[in-house]
């Protein structure tokens, strides 16, 4: 006997929203701030509260994973940013590579059950494509922020600050982190670059020792950036400029590239434009800035490391222009590779995009250097990149009949990594500024929703999901897990990890294996350093249970300086941790999540966890479209591990083969 | 031919603003890889005088002139054309790799 199940839609949109929170989407959606999301779920099925019951842990590469696999990280095997590395315990691999995941992916099962498939960003063992089936297209996938950030950028981010008070031309990397450069070079030192979420691609394995948050997750918000001064004069030399222009310089590929620019007055004598030329001799500018105007593609050469020119596509905007014009701050994005096609299969696809839509977008990754910065640039380079994808995925869909995508965009993340931990105490803004980006955030990210609102009438199912979300804490978070290395503080205060030090007694970042008998490497995991197991052990096998007690009593037992409080929520055995969907060979001997209140973001967290300003860490399911129940609300938990099975049923095709969760039962419109 | 000179001022007239053709070594006095490239370009540059320009940036009298460039050691060669950089060649620079780049920009 064979039993066929017909697909209940024959077109389905996944519109992955990283970081989206349910809590802060449905109290925006009540005040009227999210209206596109309003009429979705009005069309919808899904909880009252949208909420998904997100799995452990709760960062991006596992929870992609199994949003992709159905499958819990125990199964999948992707349990944290970064992988384990067999070598060492304080080495850390690569992770975003779809080789190292276990469980099938949904999409390989719909290319080849012979549905026209599209991968666009999926940061969750997508990249590189696990099938050959030809139906199956895939975009990127290695690092979570942006479609091609971790292998195009050409040109860094930077700041260039022009001055009637400035002497010379000069270009300083990696300056600074404090958006408000002054316009005298004083004496700006090349600031430590400790986490670089581009350059992470790169490293496919690291040892990462912190000792400080500022020297793991804590160092993204305060990602340095390059700094131009240049001269503000009178223009002279050139071959068509107005006579009371004034002249700056701009530099790029770390000063090799100088494209001089002329600061022009408008009708009413007040320097309020700048028009970047090539060189003085050109007639034309290659564009005009306005103050205050964000401008997007600006296409201009960039140098490569192999010394290559390559033209690459930039945004840029004036941040302040004094009338006068004898000063100018601009902000000048990352320069993107516009010939990079790496991570696009069929390559053919990056070409169908660029030449149709334009080139992938850069990330502002220094949104914490001001407010202004924050609003003005990075905000507005996510409302870019939105722009771009919304634009892609719709021409995807109308030109190249892709009838199942699974797509990836991660502005609420990326940006509430900059903002959400300033909510209740504020940083370079006051909290009132961080709680009006994120509104700014969430708005974005629903006419990015509102881009898609017409498949709906189309004939389109659409399921928006996220993959988990982020808290501001309401105390400070203990120096212990940490997604991009291994953290030391707790683990040494508790005795079971010890770094050596020099001579004069200063702590260096390299742990004293003779001494440790287990770290907190990566987030969520302990592993102790047992011998014959590990490359320096200490800890005898037979005596592992019982010092897996006493470093779980030792969390339990630890409390926060300053509340007296336990920061700990939990902590398993790696055997119990199965319970949470961990565990398992690619987990610690001890899984462990920290308390609410005591969270940094989302990575350390259950993910039940709530947190200051109505911020929660859980993830967001909400879907419409034929297969699904109209205006519906259930009060079905709905698991993160049942999102690839519920749109296996809706699409008419197998489940994933390791699919662990089920099909949302109660929201579809047939019964089963 | 003894190279030129350049300092940040100079170094602006001749590359951007005259558009010259031409090559710049950055060097210091005390490194010993510039003491047998310098004398190098010099004979090349007796060769190419008429085409082509030969200057030199002392990388520690002009600090700022070098750090503008982003460069990390010396000898460094940084070759313009119309305003435009065309490449650099760093280290112990060969006459033959030195005379294929000049060819290649003539």
């Amino acid at each position: 006997m064979s039993l066929s199940r017909k697909a209940l839609a024959d077109k389905i949109l996944v519109l992955g929203i990283d970081g989206m929170d349910p809590k802060l989407t449905k109290k925006y959606v009540a005040e009227g701030k999210m209206p596109n999301t309003k009429k979705f779920i009005e069309r919808g099925a899904q909880r009252e509260d949208l909420v998904m019951l997100g799995a452990q842990p709760t960062v991006t590469p596992p929870m992609w994973t199994t949003l992709a696999t159905g499958a819990y990280p125990v199964t999948h095997g992707i349990t944290c940013f970064y992988r384990q590395s067999k070598d060492s315990l304080d080495v850390i691999e690569y992770n975003l590579d779809s080789s190292k995941c276990q469980a099938e992916q949904l999409w390989n099962v719909f290319a080849e059950a012979g549905k026209k498939t599209l991968v666009w960003h999926w940061p969750g063992s997508s990249w590189p494509p696990t099938s050959t089936s030809p139906n199956l297209s895939v975009v990127d996938g290695t690092q979570p922020g942006n479609v091609n950030m971790g292998v195009a950028i050409v040109d860094p981010e930077k700041i260039l600050v022009a001055s009637v008070k400035t002497e010379e031309v000069t270009y300083k990397k990696q300056a600074a982190t404090e958006g408000e450069v002054p316009c005298v070079i004083s004496d700006l030192k090349v600031q430590k670059s400790t986490y670089n979420l581009a350059e992470s691609v790169k490293a496919k394995k690291k040892t990462r020792i912190l000792l400080t948050k500022e020297d793991g997750e804590g160092a993204l918000p305060e990602t340095p950036f390059d700094v131009v001064y240049s001269p503000i004069k009178d223009a002279a030399g050139w071959a068509d400029a107005p006579a009371d222009a004034r002249e700056f310089t701009m530099l790029h590929a770390g000063g090799l590239i100088r494209r001089p620019c002329l600061i022009l007055k408008n009708a009413d004598g007040v320097y309020d434009r700048v028009a970047i030329y090539k060189s003085k001799k050109e007639t034309e500018p290659m564009a005009v800035l306005e103050q205050g105007v964000y401008v997007r593609d600006l296409l201009d050469e960039a140098i490569k490391d192999d010394d290559k020119k390559v033209i690459a596509n930039r945004n840029m905007r004036i941040l302040y222009l004094e009338p006068n014009g004898e000063q100018v701050r601009m902000w000048i994005s990352a320069g993107m590779d516009t010939t990079n096609d790496d991570l696009w299969h069929p390559a053919s696809l990056f070409k169908t995009v660029t030449e149709n839509i334009a080139f992938p977008q850069p990330t502002c990754l220094i949104g914490n250097a001001s407010v202004q910065i924050a609003r003005e640039c990075m905000i507005a380079t996510w409302q870019a990149s939105a722009d771009w994808q919304a634009d892609v995925l719709n021409y995807l869909i109308e030109k190249e009949n892709f009838e199942i995508i699974f797509s990836h965009f991660h502005n609420v993340d990326l940006a509430g990594h900059m903002i959400i931990h300033k909510l209740k105490k504020g940083g370079k803004g006051t909290p009132e500024d961080y709680k009006q980006m994120l509104e700014d955030v969430y708005r974005q990210t629903d006419g990015y929703i509102g881009r898609f609102l017409h498949l709906l009438d189309e004939g389109w199912t659409v399921l928006i999901v996220s993959d988990h979300a982020a808290v501001c804490p309401e105390h400070n978070p203990p120096l212990i897990g940490d997604m991009t290395g291994l953290n030391v503080t707790l683990m040494r205060e508790l005795g079971f990890t010890n770094i050596k030090q020099d001579a004069e007694g200063n702590d260096l970042k390299e742990i004293d294996w003779a001494k440790t008998k287990a770290v907190a490497n990566r987030g969520n995991h302990i592993y102790l350093n047992i011998k014959g197991r590990d490359k320096y052990g200490i800890v005898e096998p037979e005596d592992q249970y019982e010092v897996e007690e006493e470093i779980m009593t030792a969390l339990y037992g630890y409390k926060d300086s300053v509340t007296g409080k336990r920061v700990i929520a939990m902590a398993l055995r790696n055997k119990d941790a199965v319970l949470l969907g961990l565990g398992g060979p690619e987990s610690g001997d001890i899984i462990y999540w920290t308390a609410e209140g005591y969270n940094y973001d989302h990575c350390d967290s259950l993910s039940t966890t709530c947190g200051y300003g109505g911020t929660s860490v859980s993830p967001i399911f909400m879907a419409a479209g034929p297969g699904f129940k109209t205006g519906f609300k259930t009060d079905r938990i709905i698991r993160e591990v049942d999102v690839a099975p519920t749109v296996a049923v809706i699409g008419g095709v197998r489940m994933p083969a390791q699919c662990e969760g089920a099909p949302v039962y109660q929201i579809l419109s047939e019964e089963f | 031919m003894e190279l030129k000179n350049l300092n940040a001022v100079t170094f602006e007239e001749i590359v951007y603003d005259n558009c010259e053709n031409c090559l710049v070594v950055f060097s210091r006095k005390t490194c010993h890889v510039c003491a047998e490239v310098v004398p190098m370009v010099e004979e090349i540059a007796e060769k190419y005088k008429d085409k082509f320009g030969f200057y030199r940036v002392d990388s520690e009298e002009q600090r700022d002139l070098y750090n503008r460039f982003s460069l990390r050691g010396v000898p460094q060669l940084l070759f313009f054309k119309d305003g435009d950089y065309q490449g650099k060649l760093a280290g112990k620079v060969e006459e033959e790799q030195l005379e294929e780049k000049i060819e290649e920009l003539l």
